[in-house]
């Protein structure tokens, strides 16, 4: 015990904090459902459909896609662990009482930061491997599978728990930026399902310039081994979003530095 | 030790802090005092790095809050017992607290043995009465066994006991030879708990001193009966003397010292029945000094003023 306030110290520090706590327990545990159970649902669905489905479908079909479909969901989940992580502390107030502790406030984000990626990189590859294969073994002898050992799939798994990852550090980032639980996650889920609804109403030759741009657009590319229309190659999709990532994280730390911790918000 | 250094804090409009500038030593307890909304959470909260302050700065032995490589070993902070994760656990908070500054778990379980919280240890705060919260605040406030401990308004919400022991506690912690500031609205508490008193008022420094000398100093009365009051009051009120209050139980008399009148009133003939220094109690000197500066003044209840 030498009592020095360090970066391994604080991040030990937000490891407790974050499995202490029912906003991430409960995050965690509804994407676990969400990527496991909505993506073996959407397996069963096709395999008892398959053979009423239009010959566009049966061509276009991705065994990938589909059965982690329930990506759909569970980026709204994430969004929301990343969220929490941060703006529980202002609402309640504990900021304070962390700040103290590590006055530090690059060392405290960061901290925070890696014991989110971290987490949730293990929990979207764990989710995204295992509804893969759930659903790989739902379509068996029915509906055409994939296979791991194709490169292309595997990246797209691989790319799909790195999407889960990146979407909480948004949420994070956000919620380190609005400070307030609701107002966050009314953000976060605006800029995942509104801005596509608003783009949606602009003239086709913008919608084919923005689309591809949209958080959503973006998942689809990484996580798909089909090449998409008009969009992003899935390691050009990885990069523009770890842009938004990267950008968002340096405003959040830059007005956490700048701000005043101690009135409640 | 606690450097204050010219410190002021301005919000959009308003000034919170006002040049501020004192120092708070150790060994003593020192109360920070002043009527709602003078400044007092300012000046803590900037103390401990918590808000920038506008021009000025605040020390801890020497260094700024947030130069500190130990912060929880150098101090310790109890603002507001509420400010802690109400899904969390009393052993939880206490323990993430701890790991941040590398201090073991059985430091946990020492302080809240001593705070004599840990039948409800793994009990979540958000169910925790005020008094619990106080005291599993003190007991972060201990866990780095700091030299510079402050509390911000900390019998707020105790009972009796709580308040008692809490004394106490301050009382032993500057004893140790430790750094102990406490801020209050109430005189009556920082009177019987402080040893030295800083007073301020909406964000500027008033007075500071010993609780001794802050009765002393204040301008006492003199209560005089005499054989003649009309003639006394004149002859007083001629050497510049003000008094307040004159019936048949005697004047009230400000301005001179009791060892004045008495010659005064020897030198105009006036036979003295009773001539008393009235000791101006720390209640009222407060209420003097800061009768200027209160944010939000209300009428005094007389019979018939309320609405």
């Amino acid at each position: 015990m030498n009592g020095e306030s360090t970066l391994s110290g604080s991040t030990r520090a937000e490891w407790i904090k974050f499995r202490t706590v029912r906003s991430s327990t409960w995050g965690v545990f509804t994407t676990v459902v969400l990527m496991i159970g909505l993506g073996a649902l959407f397996a069963v669905l096709t395999r008892t459909h398959w053979t009423q489905l239009s010959p566009l479908r049966v061509a276009t079909f991705d065994p990938v896609s589909n059965s982690i479909g329930g990506i759909l969901l569970a980026q709204f989940a994430v969004g929301v662990i990343g969220a929490m992580f941060i703006t529980s502390e202002f609402t309640s107030g504990s900021i304070r009482t962390t700040l103290t502790a590590v006055p530090n406030r690059a060392r405290l984000l960061a901290s925070k930061m890696v014991v989110l990626l971290v987490t949730m990189l293990l929990v979207g590859e764990f989710v995204c491997f295992t509804a893969f294969l759930i659903g790989q073994r739902i379509y068996l002898g029915v509906v055409p599978t994939a296979s791991l050992t194709n490169g292309t799939v595997l990246r797209s798994v691989v790319l799909a728990g790195i999407y889960l990852a990146f979407l909480t550090l948004i949420g994070f980032a956000l919620g380190v930026i609005v400070r307030q639980s609701a107002a966050t996650i009314s953000i976060y889920v605006g800029l995942l399902l509104i801005v596509p609804l608003i783009v949606f109403f602009l003239p086709q030759s913008w919608q084919n310039d923005i689309q591809r741009f949209e958080p959503s657009s973006l998942g689809a590319a990484m996580e798909s081994p089909l090449a998409q229309s008009n969009s992003f190659g899935a390691w050009s999709a990885t990069l523009v979003l770890l842009i938004y990532v990267v950008v968002l994280l340096a405003v959040a730390f830059t007005l956490f530095q700048r701000r005043d911790a101690g009135a409640n918000t | 030790m606690i450097k204050i250094d010219h410190l002021t804090k301005r919000y959009a409009n308003t000034v919170a802090v006002d040049d501020l500038d004192f120092e708070v030593k150790p060994g003593v307890v020192t109360g920070f005092l002043g009527p709602n909304g003078s400044g007092k959470s300012t000046t803590m909260r900037i103390i401990l790095g918590l808000d920038h302050p506008s021009k000025g700065q605040a020390t801890i032995n020497g260094r700024r809050y947030a130069d500190l490589t130990s912060p929880l070993h150098e101090v310790g902070a109890l603002l507001d017992a509420k400010a802690v994760h109400p899904g969390r656990t009393a052993r939880n908070h206490l323990r993430a607290l701890a790991a941040s500054n590398q201090i073991t778990k059985s430091r946990v379980d020492d302080v809240l043995e001593f705070v004599g919280i840990s039948s409800v240890a793994n009990k979540k705060v958000g169910n925790f009465s005020l008094g619990m919260s106080q005291r599993l605040g003190i007991a972060g406030a201990l866990l780095g066994d700091p030299g510079v401990l402050l509390f911000d308004e900390p019998v707020n919400g105790l009972d009796p006991e709580g308040i008692r022991w809490i004394r106490d506690f301050f009382r032993t912690l500057a004893n140790e030879g430790r750094t102990v500031f406490v801020s209050s609205h109430l005189m009556s508490e920082m009177a019987v708990s402080a040893d030295q008193i800083i007073v301020i008022g909406r964000g500027k420094f008033i007075t500071s001193g010993s609780v001794d000398d802050l009765t002393k100093t204040a301008e006492g009365t003199v209560l005089v009966r005499g054989s003649d009051h009309a003639k006394l009051t004149t002859i007083l009120a001629a050497q510049h003397a003000v008094v307040h209050d004159s019936n048949e139980n005697g004047l009230t008399v400000g301005g001179l010292t009791s060892d004045q009148i008495g010659q005064i009133a020897f030198d105009a003939g006036v036979t003295l029945f009773e001539l008393t220094p009235q000791r101006a109690s720390l209640e009222e000197v407060f209420m003097d000094l800061t009768a200027d500066s209160l944010e939000f003044g209300a009428q005094r209840p007389t019979p018939g003023a309320v609405p």
